[in-house]
């Protein structure tokens, strides 16, 4: 699979996997607050929520990472319990499912708290939930529900999409977020390796440029993004078009601006989620352009997203639900160069089977 | 402190919950108060007698029905009434109107308009005292309906699996709505609790603020040692459910039971207290309705403010 060449690491670089930079958070909110703990089904267990928090629970005792009741809904209202009197609760959900049962603890009140009571109350805390996909994991261990979240006032909702945007992120959301913010980590992310350096540290909680380019501008979120990087590595060396990939890692709060400005220099517009595209992220993107001017783009824009169905699992329906890598490439190219670009794509395979081996350096 | 003394401090507490509560009555076809009320009126005991048995610093997770328990927690009126005026000088800058008072100063945390919501909060603040040490404890108020959530029982569970400081506080005024218990409950509130393993209690006589505050003293007690406890409480809702006005006309209640709790009132009964002791607590409410009328609208400045 064609991804970024590796480069030699820098000095202060190292390779660090996604599931590593969140369990190096989680130690680091544990650490360096005494009020924080961390709660959800799995949290203390020998998977430990994927890695992300293996061997906290015997380094920090039971009263600070335990365990709980399969109770969604109680456990997103004890958190906010706890944060009203100075806590910092980091909750978990293994599949984002589940944290469908959380919604009135979610959306009827952590995301009010502050606004209703007039500025009386805060609950800061962070909600960790995981999107499945792949090898099966059907109707109801797959959603991704970004759009549904960022749609209520009140909450803030990120997607990161590397190590670093975890290292970046985790420590500003506990640190400094008055609110409520719920973190959307996508599973295939978990096992893949990141080259993590200071020089790209970037600022947390807003958008940013992945990757420079000209001619046409992608706006991506979560895997998407390394799926668009990919895209634009090979479209640049097959076509010559340069792509420029914008992370949107702030679903909720993302640098409109960022993106507009790319729009104005490119004039063409993909947008990648992880989503469907009904009422989606790409939508809202669209919105935004529009309302800033409805002539930025030359041409109607391209909107990848899974097909407007619940997830199947069968593996040859699922490889065709999620856009693939031959999707995301003749998008781009035919943004750039329409239709009938003629340009070779990328052998139609399952993008999983990709992830599964892809050890990066990204 | 003699018997007759405090019950002296808790009548005075009760009889301005009413006072206010009749004074939003007769203030509501003027349009002031643009806002739905649901009145306390005959519940009064309950949150006088919990608020006067629990310590200044313990904290109160309350419902859409909490004027008494603004009130009784120590919530400031001049705050109370500019906020259900919708007025910047409101305790939440009218943001918040009559269904959810807070006034985290005095420890009520808060109070929500979807039923049960606002229990497991207490289930999460008494758990964070009890990681921190010290005794200090957290009641989830909520009404009989409330029980029948899925919330309530994952509260419960936990509680008790935790062994949480936690107050579980219901007040059964027998009524959701308009529907009445024996259709909605399948169990009884206290056996049900026990099946969790949690000690509880039922007080008939959630008319008498003395009988409240000694049952609220020993549940406390009980919790402050390290266990969660459910104390249900009968009292009864002289009001419709929502709004200021009476609702038998409906013929979904008779007024008998309302009736016979009114015979027992002491809000009622007591008639030459409520005498002594209204003119000062009139005098109270007029200055906390001046101070609202008084108060500027919200307006553009904080329509987006403290949304995160």
């Amino acid at each position: 699979m064609t991804m970024a060449a590796a480069k030699p690491l820098a000095q202060s670089s190292r390779v660090l996997s996604y599931a590593g930079a969140l369990l190096e958070t989680m130690d680091g909110a544990l650490r360096d607050h005494p009020n924080a703990f961390i709660m959800g089904q799995g949290v203390d267990d020998f998977k430990g929520i994927f890695g992300s928090t293996t061997g906290l629970a015997e380094k920090y005792g039971a009263k600070r990472v335990f365990d709980v009741p399969l109770m969604e809904e109680g456990m997103t209202g004890v958190a906010i319990g706890a944060a009203l009197v100075g806590d910092y609760p980091i909750t978990t959900h293994i599949r984002a499912d589940f944290s469908f049962l959380a919604m009135n603890q979610i959306i009827n009140m952590a995301a009010k708290y502050s606004y209703m009571f007039g500025g009386l109350m805060r609950c800061p805390m962070l909600i960790r939930i995981v999107v499945g996909r792949s090898w099966g994991q059907g109707a109801q261990h797959s959603q991704s529900p970004q759009a549904t979240f960022a749609h209520y006032p009140g909450l803030t909702v990120v997607m990161p999409s590397s190590s670093q945007a975890v290292l970046d992120m985790y420590p500003a959301i506990i640190n400094r977020h008055p609110g409520p913010v719920i973190s959307i980590e996508h599973r295939l992310l978990y096992n893949l390796d990141f080259t993590i350096s200071p020089a790209d540290k970037r600022v947390p909680l807003t958008s940013y440029v992945a990757r420079e380019g000209s001619d046409v501008t992608v706006v991506a979120t979560s895997v998407m993004v390394l799926e668009a990087l990919r895209a634009a590595q090979y479209v640049q060396d097959r076509a010559g078009v340069s792509a420029e990939v914008i992370d949107l890692n702030s679903i909720s709060h993302p640098d409109w601006e960022l993106v507009a400005a790319s729009v104005r220099k490119t004039r063409r517009l993909v947008t990648a989620d992880t989503s469907w595209l009904e009422y989606g992220v790409g939508g809202e993107v669209c919105r935004q352009l529009m309302m800033r001017d409805p002539g930025l783009l030359r041409q109607p824009p391209a909107m990848l997203g899974m097909a407007p169905a619940p997830c199947p699992t069968a593996k040859s329906l699922e490889d065709i639900y999620y856009p693939s890598q031959h999707d995301t490439v003749d998008a781009i190219l035919t943004q750039a160069k329409g239709k009938n670009h003629g340009i070779d794509l990328p052998v139609e395979r399952s993008m999983t089977e990709g992830y599964k081996r892809f050890r990066g350096p990204f | 402190m003699k018997d007759e003394a405090i019950y002296r401090r808790l009548f005075r507490t009760a009889l301005l919950i009413r006072l206010v509560e009749e004074r939003i009555i007769a203030l509501y076809p003027s349009d002031k108060i643009q806002s739905p009320v649901h009145l306390s009126i005959g519940q009064e005991a309950v949150a006088v007698g919990v608020c006067d048995a629990l310590r200044a610093d313990d904290l109160v997770f309350a419902t859409y029905r909490s004027h008494g328990f603004y009130i009784a927690k120590g919530g400031k009126l001049d705050a109370m009434f500019a906020e259900l005026y919708g007025r910047k000088d409101g305790i939440s800058g009218g943001k918040a109107g009559s269904m959810h008072l807070a006034a985290p100063d005095v420890g009520l945390m808060g109070s929500s308009a979807v039923v049960a919501s606002t229990i497991p909060h207490a289930v999460g603040a008494a758990l964070s005292f009890k990681r921190r040490g010290g005794d200090r404890i957290a009641a989830a108020v909520f009404g009989d309906g409330a029980t029948e959530e899925g919330v309530y029982h994952e509260s419960l569970n936990f509680a008790a699996l935790m062994r949480v400081p936690v107050l579980f506080l219901c007040e059964d005024n027998g009524l959701a709505v308009h529907s009445h218990r024996p259709i909605r409950q399948s169990y009884r509130l206290i056996e049900h609790a026990a099946a969790y393993g949690i000690a509880g209690r039922r007080l008939e006589e959630g008319w008498d603020m003395l009988a409240v505050r000694q049952a609220t003293l020993e549940a406390a007690a009980h919790v402050r040692s390290g266990e969660p406890f459910v104390l249900e409480i009968a009292t009864s809702r002289y009001k419709e459910h929502v709004g200021v006005g009476e609702d038998f006309h409906f013929n979904y209640r008779t007024t008998d039971s309302v009736d016979a709790w009114k015979r027992r009132d002491p809000l009622i009964v007591d008639a030459k207290l409520v005498a002594e002791l209204s003119p000062e607590l009139e005098r109270e409410i007029d200055a906390a309705v001046a101070y609202a009328e008084a108060s500027p609208a919200p307006g553009r400045l904080e329509l987006l403010t403290d949304v995160i």
